[in-house]
């Protein structure tokens, strides 16, 4: 019982973070380019205005397209759940495992591009092949990044990986941990829609790819899907900090360990949000048909990491 | 002592080639006087391991040893090499290099004959290797002694492919050693053969197996095996046909030396016919490539040169063969030895008459130069196999062991390859009848000029003759020598 | 010393996975300069790594094989190639036989195939470091992919020293080094074989007046 409100909790407390997180980027961002920036809960202020405001949907789209942004969000919502946030093994861990985590993830780009299509508009449509091109890659990627430390742990169970590595801390320099860990980020990268694969800030038709997919919603819509891709970030830097590192996941349903590790975990994702605000600071966007080279070695890295760890079992 | 004056003349001749400022052409003649020196200690060596007696050590270590082996072949290279001086540029043949085209050559060729020379008496197979992949430099250097287009094109692919087969090579003896290291610890003389031979019945099979495939196609790459073969047409046909007579005679000797004592260590790790299968595989795809590159040749010094492919493919097949294709494919490499280098001198020498190495360019050889033609056409009769000379009686041989094999496959790989070989004798002969008979072209001068240089060719042809004719008793007791340390 | 034996194999493959790594490097970036300095770091690892296992498997030849390899490839012939370079022109391989995004994938499927390869000796050795020899092999592997899939003559080198790079590893990793003398004549040979490279490619650009080895291809039948 209390394992099934601690999974409601832990959605919660994902939806609650996630627009802080973006927030949080944003303004390191800001800070570092020397300007003042929006404090880090302008995205809940974005978010509340979105909501008060009317859709405009245009006369050619379907039902896909008014349809697509709950299921996103659904989806995304669902994964929080999956995903240890704060404590490991959780009662929905029977439900999902690694593969569920990513196909729903993948579910939800699915369906973001068909509604980057379904209005009929070039941006729409250029967006959409964009981010395929980009998926077609980091998907596998991010599958064979953590099967590499599935196969150590014995289980595609992510509970079971974190207790895994929290049984065995050494394992923390192993050549198969730090090259899926560099496989993951990279692609954490490339989903999420950060630099340098894609501009979160820009409307520029040269460069966007998840903003060239989005540009035809408004009012709640938008809201859901901006929320949903907060969602994501979130999610993606909790398996990197989580499953990597995951000291600081509460093991026991005690409050004092669920306090801890919620603290642990907005400390990791501050962490990461600024390693990655940094990143986007110093590094130029990739010309496009570079991304896939990009990808390609973030494929290779989890290749070696699988093989490596498998293989030294 | 006996080491010193095999491995020493050489080395003194390249020095002083290197020293000697203006370049004179004494220092040819005197290197090629020089050799003899060597060729005097290899047989020396030959006589002593064919009367039984013990192999002859020298240097710290146990480095060099003189078997049975490593005497047969010391005699083949310096054999090649005393002819190959003797004839050299400068020396023998009329070339205008220019006098630091001369030095080059005369520091470069003496530095590769003590490369294949050292390798073959190496006791330690890393420094065999060593010996080899320095053979490789100093060949890439000579083959673009006469700049051009082609002749660096032909010697940058040598040099890549080359060194690529090298460092696989060596891999192959890391491995080898690896294995040996797993089972009884560093050594410092692990790397001696007899010290490998004996351990090798308790070496791991898998990973001999490993380590003999790398080996086999890192040496192979040297010898020319199919499918590593592709640089020799190039380098054959660019090369100074001194330096071509030389590397596709000794040098591929000294490649197939190499295999052949890595084989007998993976054979006694290795308890079934591994190593055997691998090299009838080889040889039999490195024939068949031979067979209709030849019928597609239009250059021929390219065509000898997939002729080296095609003897190389017999000597595999003979080597995969037991102990009575051993001696039938060792047989083949002295007839080849004898054969090859000659035919690359006359080859020179008529690309010189006619100015271009095509074979519809040279027509009517024997109206030209009847001498050189008719070496020529008995060289290549001779590669051809056919009697009196030697290469039908050891290719006879190699098909006499293949055909008494057990099993039915090999019988239909023998099979196969007489028809390739068949294939190939047939395009040898048009190619040679298109070359010796018909009208020269109008330009060429007529009348033989080549002089008291076809004195030592015919006496090769002459020796060539007398192998076919009979098998002289020392030559067969070092060959059964040979074939017992061989086959255990 | 129970930590200090998980430590050494975990070190010994860490440093084996950075030579490997820097090995993939290679094959990402697209100017003749980055391969050079993706082969120093390589070199560098590599150097650190032989030091390593000198250290912990108590063979103090390998010190000195480090020092001289770290001389030889990370000093003196990045510094030729460097030369090379600039002198020979061409700053940047501009289209591989096999593109990019391609060959890094055929390199993830290099190094899986070296590990099946290499099952028998990882199974055989009782070295401490015998982990890393599958990254070893597949670093000869992806030398060979290199050297193959590479149109400028340079990149063709490079590809051949990182081939070099590979097999010493596989000596260091699964027999602590070969003797000394032996590893002595195999770097000279190595110094010999890059410079009589250099004057190859020296005498392409001058005969061809460009190291695309397309343009090496006048020899037919």
């Amino acid at each position: 019982m209390i394992g099934y409100l601690l999974e409601i909790g832990q959605a919660l407390l994902a939806l609650l973070l996630a627009p802080g997180l973006v927030g949080f980027i944003r303004m390191v961002k800001a800070r570092l380019q020397g300007r003042r920036g929006a404090p880090p809960w302008q995205p809940y202020y974005d978010l509340r205005k979105l909501f008060g405001k009317e859709a405009v949907v245009s006369g050619n789209a379907s039902w896909l397209f008014r349809f697509s942004p709950y299921l996103i969000f659904a989806a995304t919502v669902v994964v929080t759940m999956l995903v240890p946030l704060v404590a490991a093994p959780l009662p929905f861990d029977a439900a999902g495992d690694l593969l569920t985590v990513v196909y729903l993830m993948l579910l939800g780009t699915f369906f973001l591009a068909l509604a980057g299509l379904d209005p009929g508009t070039a941006f729409g449509g250029m967006g959409a092949s964009r981010e395929m091109t980009v998926a077609a890659i980091a998907e596998p990627t991010i599958a064979l990044a953590i099967f590499g430390l599935a196969v150590g742990a014995g289980s595609t169970n992510l509970g079971r990986i974190v207790a895994q590595t929290l049984s065995h801390p050494g394992a923390v320099i192993n050549p198969g941990h730090l090259l899926g860990f560099t496989a993951l980020f990279i692609v954490t990268l490339a989903e999420t829609g950060r630099l340098p694969v894609d501009n979160p800030a820009t409307h520029l038709e040269l460069t966007m790819i998840h903003e060239a997919m989005t540009l035809e919603y408004s009012g709640r819509y938008l809201a859901l899907i901006e929320w949903a891709a907060g969602l994501k970030l979130l999610v993606f830097f909790s398996l990197l900090a989580n499953l990597f590192l995951p000291w600081g996941v509460a093991t026991t349903l005690t409050p004092g360990g669920l306090a801890i590790a919620v603290i642990a975990l907005i400390a990791k994702l501050a962490l990461l949000g600024l390693a990655v605000a940094l990143i986007e600071t110093r590094i130029a966007k990739l010309r496009l048909f570079r991304v896939p080279e990009l990808l390609g070695v973030s494929f290779v890295l989890a290749l070696l990491s699988v093989t490596s760890s498998f293989l030294l079992r | 002592m006996k080491f010193l004056l095999l491995l020493l003349p050489p080395f003194v001749a390249a020095l002083g080639a290197y020293m000697v400022r203006p370049y004179r052409a004494t220092v040819g003649w005197f290197n090629a006087l020089l050799s003899l020196v060597s060729l005097g200690a290899a047989l020396v060596f030959a006589g002593h391991a064919a009367r039984g007696g013990e192999a002859p050590v020298f240097g710290p270590g146990e480095l060099l040893r003189a078997d049975g082996l490593s005497a047969l072949l010391m005699v083949c290279v310096a054999a090649a090499s005393t002819l190959t001086l003797f004839l050299s540029p400068g020396v023998g043949t009329e070339t205008n290099y220019t006098q630091a085209q001369f030095r080059r050559y005369q520091v470069l060729i003496n530095l590769f004959i003590f490369s294949m020379l050292l390798a073959v008496s190496a006791n330690n197979v890393a420094i065999m290797w060593v010996a080899l992949e320095a053979t490789t430099i100093f060949s890439a250097l000579l083959i673009t002694l006469a700049r051009s287009k082609s002749s660096v094109e032909a010697s940058w692919k040598y040099v890549l492919i080359g060194s690529v087969g090298i460092a696989l090579a060596f891999a192959g003896t890391v491995l080898g050693y690896f294995d040996f290291v797993a089972l009884a610890g560093r050594a410092e003389n692990a790397l001696n053969w007899p010290v490998l031979l004996q351990n090798a019945p308790a070496m791991h099979p898998e990973v001999m197996k490993l380590a003999f495939v790398f080996l086999l196609v890192g040496y192979g790459t040297k010898a020319g095996i199919a499918p590593m073969h592709t640089w020799k047409p190039d380098a054959y046909g660019e090369a100074p046909p001194a330096l071509a007579a030389l590397m596709s005679s000794a040098l591929f000797a000294v490649a197939m030396y190499a295999i052949l004592r890595w084989k007998v260590v993976a054979d006694a790790a290795v308890k079934d016919h591994y190593a055997d299968n691998l090299l009838l595989a080889l040889g039999l795809l490195s024939l068949a490539i031979a067979a209709f590159s030849v019928a597609q040749s239009r250059n021929y010094k390219r065509m000898l040169a997939y002729s080296s492919v095609e003897h190389t493919g017999l000597i595999c097949f003979g080597l995969g063969l037991g102990a009575a294709g051993v001696f039938a494919a060792l047989l083949h490499l002295v007839n080849h030895t004898a054969a090859k280098s000659l035919m690359f001198f006359l080859a020179g020498d008529i690309e010189r008459r006619y100015g271009s190495p095509a074979i519809k360019q040279a027509r009517g050889l024997l109206k030209v130069a009847p001498w050189t033609g008719g070496l020529f056409a008995a060289g290549l009769l001779a590669l051809v196999g056919l009697p009196p000379f030697g290469m039908f009686i050891s290719e006879f041989a190699l098909f006499r062991a293949g055909f008494a094999q057990h099993h039915p496959w090999v019988r239909g790989l023998m099979a196969a390859a007489l028809l390739l070989l068949l294939v190939a004798f047939v395009s040898f002969i048009t190619h040679l009848n298109r070359m010796l008979y018909g009208e020269p072209p109008a330009e060429v001068a007529a009348g033989e000029t080549a002089g008291w240089r076809l004195a030592p060719m015919l006496l090769g042809l002459l020796a060539l003759a007398m192998l076919g004719l009979t098998l002289p008793a020392p030559l067969e007791t070092l060959l059964q020598q040979i074939v017992r340390i061989v086959s255990r | 010393m129970n930590g200090n034996d998980a430590l050494f194999p975990q070190l010994a493959t860490l440093g084996s996975s950075l030579v490997l790594l820097f090995g993939i490097a290679l094959l990402w970036r697209r100017s003749l300069g980055a391969y050079v300095r993706a082969f120093r770091w390589q070199s560098l690892a590599l150097a650190l790594t032989f030091a390593l296992i000198g250290y912990f498997g108590h063979n103090h030849e390998l010190y000195v094989v480090a020092v001289i390899l770290a001389v030889l490839k990370v000093i003196i012939i990045p510094s030729y190639l460097t030369r090379l370079y600039e002198r020979v022109g061409g700053r940047r391989e501009a289209q591989p036989y096999v593109n990019i995004a391609t060959s890094l994938i055929i390199a993830g499927l290099l190094v899986s195939l070296s590990y099946a390869i290499t099952r028998p000796l990882v199974a055989v050795s009782k070295l401490p470091t015998r982990n890393g020899i599958p990254l070893a092999v597949g670093l000869i592997l992806i030398g060979v992919f290199v050297i193959i899939s590479r149109r400028k003559a340079l990149s063709q080198i490079v590809g051949f020293l990182v081939l070099e790079n590979g097999i010493a590893l596989l000596a260091a990793l699964g027999t602590y080094g070969i003797p000394l003398i032996v590893e002595l004549g195999v770097f000279l040979d190595v110094l010999m074989g890059f410079l009589v490279m250099q004057i190859l490619v020296y005498q392409i650009k001058d005969t061809f007046e460009s190291i695309d080895v397309e343009q090496l291809s006048k020899l037919r039948h």
